[in-house]
């Protein structure tokens, strides 16, 4: 029992301060390149503006995986007995979106592109069912990139 | 037509509050909650278990198969051990007034373990790695006295009603949540303070086979020896005081001194040569 309780204890206390640590990088990188590509723009309406001259278009797509740690999983578990907003995955998955977005705008930038249009947002369990495991969520962002 | 993307202001879709500050809160109504769950079911157990008749009580046994209450034949050297642990336990059983229905039933078993237990059914069973730590009669009598109050008491058919409701409510609980951690968390609360318990049924169990002791012997010397003897083995840590379903050892010997002021004193009996022989 005691060992139980220390084992749990380490692992609590090591997805504390590491998962912490990895969050707040992860949302200062996305800051970061966020604002570095904010000249290409992305947008969910179907059809290029109607004044533009397209050159060429191409699929662009980013996707990403994102576990979570030990103890945002136990923060989820205590939430599933009590009800409530998950804060704990609500994070997770606000990094996995915006960081697979950033990916799709890599593609873009790439091939010189000036606008992204029809962009859609896929999300994924890679562990659904399997109650033992550490979860992980997958989001992919695809869009039809313009280029003039 | 103009295109932009406007910047979003952070913290929309995620909460700035610090999360260890949630994560308390939560943490603090689970133990609230698998507290209340243990002590309403534990109390309940304890009024109702004890209104099982003792007849059913060994009829359960019988049925559940007590095969292992059946130990192997024993040699004559042994069976004059057991015959010694029968009488002794009713010497000690004639002054603790037991109620008519009861009765005991003592069991030797010829194995190292340094243990003796009480179960439902009224069986009692020592083992002999006990019996060879013992450093005289009277430390025996303790256990095997402390043994008969746990029947007394019906403190088995307690136990497992509680064990079973609160596992029961437990994996109840559990089973809201599918993350196995949030599982563990609530397996380690639940069986802290399950353990409370179970210690409280040991100390009620200690200070009546004390009174025991008096009545038979006439003085309690000698029957701290034993935990003394365990005592200078190993000292578990605060931290196992709470999942340990004994009160440590030092406090059992605290509690022995203290009933032992201010009355008379005598001296201890020696195992009889027989037992000494078979048991070493």
């Amino acid at each position: 029992m005691l060992l139980n309780l220390t084992i749990f204890l380490c692992l609590v206390f090591l997805g504390y301060v590491f998962g912490r640590h990895a969050e707040k990088k992860h949302f200062e990188s996305i800051l970061e390149r966020e604002n570095q590509y904010k000249a290409l723009l992305a947008f969910s309406a179907r059809f290029p503006p109607a004044d533009m001259a397209i050159s060429e278009s191409k699929l662009v797509g980013g996707t990403v995986v994102i576990s979570i740690d030990y103890f945002k999983r136990l923060a989820a578990g205590l939430r599933n007995i009590f009800g409530g907003p998950v804060t704990s995955y609500e994070s997770l998955i606000e990094r996995a979106r915006r960081e697979a977005i950033l990916r799709m705008k890599e593609e873009a930038i790439a091939m010189g592109a000036e606008m992204i249009i029809n962009v859609k947002l896929e999300t994924s369990s890679i562990t659904k069912g399997a109650g033992d495991q550490v979860g992980a969520v997958e989001v992919y962002a695809y869009g039809t990139a313009l280029k003039h | 037509m103009r295109y932009e993307n406007r910047q979003i202001p952070e913290g929309i879709n995620v909460s700035t509050e610090h999360p260890l500050k949630e994560f308390s809160a939560l943490l603090l109504s689970l133990v609230v909650l698998v507290g209340a769950v243990v002590v309403g079911l534990s109390v309940l157990a304890a009024y109702a278990a004890p209104l099982v008749p003792f007849h059913v009580e060994q009829k359960i046994v019988e049925q559940t198969g007590s095969d292992w209450l059946q130990a192997d034949p024993l040699s004559v050297e042994q069976q004059a051990v057991k015959q010694y642990l029968k009488t002794l336990g009713s010497a000690l059983e004639a002054n603790m007034e037991l109620p008519e229905a009861m009765t005991l039933t003592v069991h030797y078993s010829d194995s190292e373990l340094v243990n003796a237990f009480a179960t439902l059914g009224g069986h009692i069973v020592i083992h002999r790695g006990l019996l060879r730590e013992m450093p005289h009669e009277n430390a025996l009598a303790m256990v095997m006295a402390h043994e008969i109050a746990h029947i007394k008491y019906r403190h088995p058919i307690v136990a497992s009603g509680r064990g079973l409701t609160v596992g029961l409510a437990l994996a109840a609980v559990g089973g809201f949540t599918d993350s196995s951690a949030t599982g563990l968390l609530i397996n380690i609360l639940g069986s802290g303070s399950m353990s409370s318990f179970s210690r409280g049924q040991e100390s009620e169990a200690d200070a009546e086979a004390l009174k025991a002791l008096l009545a038979h012997y006439g003085h309690v010397n000698g029957a701290a020896d034993l935990f003394k003897a365990l005592h200078d083995r190993t000292e578990p840590s605060k931290l196992l005081e709470f999942f340990g379903t004994h009160p440590a050892d030092r406090k059992r010997i605290a509690a022995i001194e203290q009933f032992s002021l201010n009355i008379s004193q005598g001296s201890t009996q020696p195992f009889p040569e027989s037992v000494l022989k078979a048991v070493h």
